[in-house]
């Protein structure tokens, strides 16, 4: 565990003495809180529902987890350090926790920030705090699931760009994949399949304030099948 | 800048009995896709050695040490460090081993310092141990004046010797290093070579290097690579004796009498004189009138070119201006190796 949080720590120090630590997260403050107060109508709706800022937390993911995650593994190989960490006493599945708990501990940075924005808005009207409570959990997770996705794309790109891009392109898929088989109307199967693949579709019932145990197993799944295939990766590359 | 090393190094208690076979390389094979990069190398390295890869770009000597190192498993063959298989035990391998590879690896976003930190708790070092062991390496690379200044500003001197510091941090038995001494300037390098010689005295260490000279300066013994095979190994000084095969030497001369004007048909009946000559080069002659320049090759035999000359001249009244003996570079060593069949 010692070894991960080393790995860890060595990540996030690199985020925060860069700026990319600091424009990932005012970017994502930024989006959310003016597309919520600004484009969404909220105050026209004249109705304290902290649902929308939640569903457009999930839409901001699309692009700042891939900005969070593009260096993870597309940097290292760039840069050479790719040879220092696979030559230093990890496991690859240390490597892999550790750079997940970094890129994790970030986007939870930028997660709490938001929360003087329900706050505020509490003040408007009253508010069923176990409601919020589900909704920053379906939050949580959701990140989770994209940092482990975001790093395993970039554990397969050339570049950042490649990494950034590739990554971005899944999570919007995964997060307007059921919104766009509801729009075609798909029927029957292939609606069922969409939706139980897409983000969005799992993120719904927290975003309404219903942690459900089945939304909670498929966030961790996702995870964790993310996390095991970079690790794969990593080993793969050893034999190549 | 950087001081030699203190004698803390030489108390420490050595962890693997003198003298051991502590890295083995067994019939390495390593294909990279189609390409096959190494072929079938087998050696060992002793503690208390410094053990030289020398080649030119592309011999195998980096892929050689990824494999030693568990960054890539071979293709076929074992590689066996202080008798684990780096295959089956890469983690202990690893802990054994302190590692600087030909690119440097560093990150720009942190500090000398911040890097060194993050090296110490990747090997477990804490409390006591771990400030000492950071002050050591520090000193011993000479970091001093860069320590707190960020990686991102540091010259390729203080790159090189930072990659350093971090593969000698936890005092590791083994040491492998790729080109240890690229971009350094002439100071940097004598006192990078000390530093190696001195962890060579109780380390194992491999270092690569395309260069002939800084495998005779530190290494014990030294393999020659070309093109994924071995072409020689042995000491630098065996080595020297098998490539020998003629000695060349330069030289300037003139007549030794004033006056008497040389020409060049007349100093080849001349050299036709020498005994042991093989093939004279060139004759060259100076804008200044008179004076000829020439590279001879002579077969081995029990006396000195040079000895031989000096009493050619005489007898031929003639005057020896410039004598330099030639020494062979690294690629007509290659031309010779492939070109004879190799040396063993």
């Amino acid at each position: 565990m010692s070894r991960v949080l080393a790995i860890a720590r060595r990540e996030l120090r690199s985020s925060f003495n860069s700026p990319v630590a600091y424009g990932v997260i005012i970017s994502f403050l930024l989006f959310t809180a003016v597309s919520l107060f600004f484009l969404s109508a909220f105050f026209t709706m004249n109705q304290a529902d902290l649902r929308q800022y939640f569903d457009l937390m999930l839409k901001a993911f699309a692009f700042v987890i891939p900005a969070i995650t593009m260096r993870a593994w597309a940097e290292e190989r760039r840069t050479g350090t790719y040879e220092l960490l696979l030559t230093l006493p990890f496991t690859e599945a240390e490597l892999v926790l550790g750079k997940f708990l970094a890129a994790f501990a970030l986007a939870l940075v930028a997660i709490l920030l938001t929360i003087p924005v329900p706050l505020a808005i509490s003040l408007l009207g009253s508010f069923d705090p176990g409601v919020l409570v589900a909704q920053y959990l379906g939050v949580i997770l959701a990140a989770g699931a994209a940092v482990a996705l975001g790093q395993w794309v970039s554990s397969l790109a050339k570049n950042q760009i490649s990494a950034f891009l590739g990554a971005a392109f899944a999570m919007i898929f995964l997060v307007f994949i059921n919104a766009l088989a509801n729009f075609l109307q798909f029927g029957g199967v292939l609606a069922a399949i969409l939706n139980w693949l897409s983000l969005a579709f799992h993120y719904e019932a927290f975003s309404r304030g219903v942690a459900d145990s089945r939304d909670l197993a498929y966030f961790i799944a996702f995870g964790v099948l993310f996390l095991y295939l970079s690790t794969w990766n990593l080993t793969r590359r050893k034999w190549s | 800048m950087g001081s030699s090393l203190g004698p803390s190094w030489a108390r420490r208690e050595l962890r693997i009995s003198q003298g051991g076979t502590v890295i083995e390389a067994r019939e390495l094979r390593k294909s990279y896709g189609e390409r096959e990069a190494v072929h079938g190398v087998s050696f060992v390295a002793e503690t208390g050695s410094v053990l030289g890869l020398l080649g030119p770009n592309g011999a195998g000597k980096t892929t050689i040490m990824k494999v030693l190192t568990g960054y890539h498993f071979p293709s076929s063959g074992t590689a066996l460090i202080d008798g684990m298989d780096v295959v089956e035990d890469p983690l202990a391998v690893k802990r054994r081993v302190g590692y600087l590879p030909e690119s440097v690896p560093l990150y720009q976003d942190l500090s000398a310092a911040e890097y060194l930190d993050f090296a110490a708790d990747s090997r477990g070092l804490e409390g006591a141990g771990r400030r000492a062991a950071i002050e050591r390496s520090v000193e011993s690379c000479g970091l001093g004046p860069v320590y707190r200044r960020p990686v991102e500003e540091l010259s390729k001197g203080f790159r090189q010797r930072l990659g350093l510091a971090q593969a000698i941090l936890h005092d590791p038995p083994i040491l492998i290093l790729d080109e240890p001494t690229t971009g350094l300037d002439p100071n940097q390098i004598i006192e990078i070579r000390a530093l190696i010689r001195e962890l060579g005295r109780e380390k194992t260490v491999i270092l690569s290097t395309h260069i002939l000279q800084e495998v005779e300066a530190v290494c014990s013994r030294v393999i020659i690579l070309n093109e994924g095979s071995i072409a020689a190994q042995g000491r630098p000084e065996e080595i020297g004796e098998t490539l020998k095969g003629e000695e060349r030497v330069r030289l300037r001369l003139k007549a030794a009498r004033q006056g008497d004007r040389l020409d060049a048909r007349r100093l080849e009946a001349l050299f036709a004189r020498l005994p042991s000559l093989r093939s004279a080069g060139e004759l060259r002659e100076d804008q200044l009138h008179g004076v000829f320049s020439a590279e001879l090759a002579f077969s081995p035999s029990s006396q000195e070119p040079g000895e031989l000359l000096f009493d050619w001249a005489v007898a031929n009244e003639l005057k020896l201006l410039e004598l330099e003996r030639r020494r062979l570079s690294l690629e007509e060593i290659f031309v010779k190796l492939t070109s004879e069949g190799g040396a063993k």
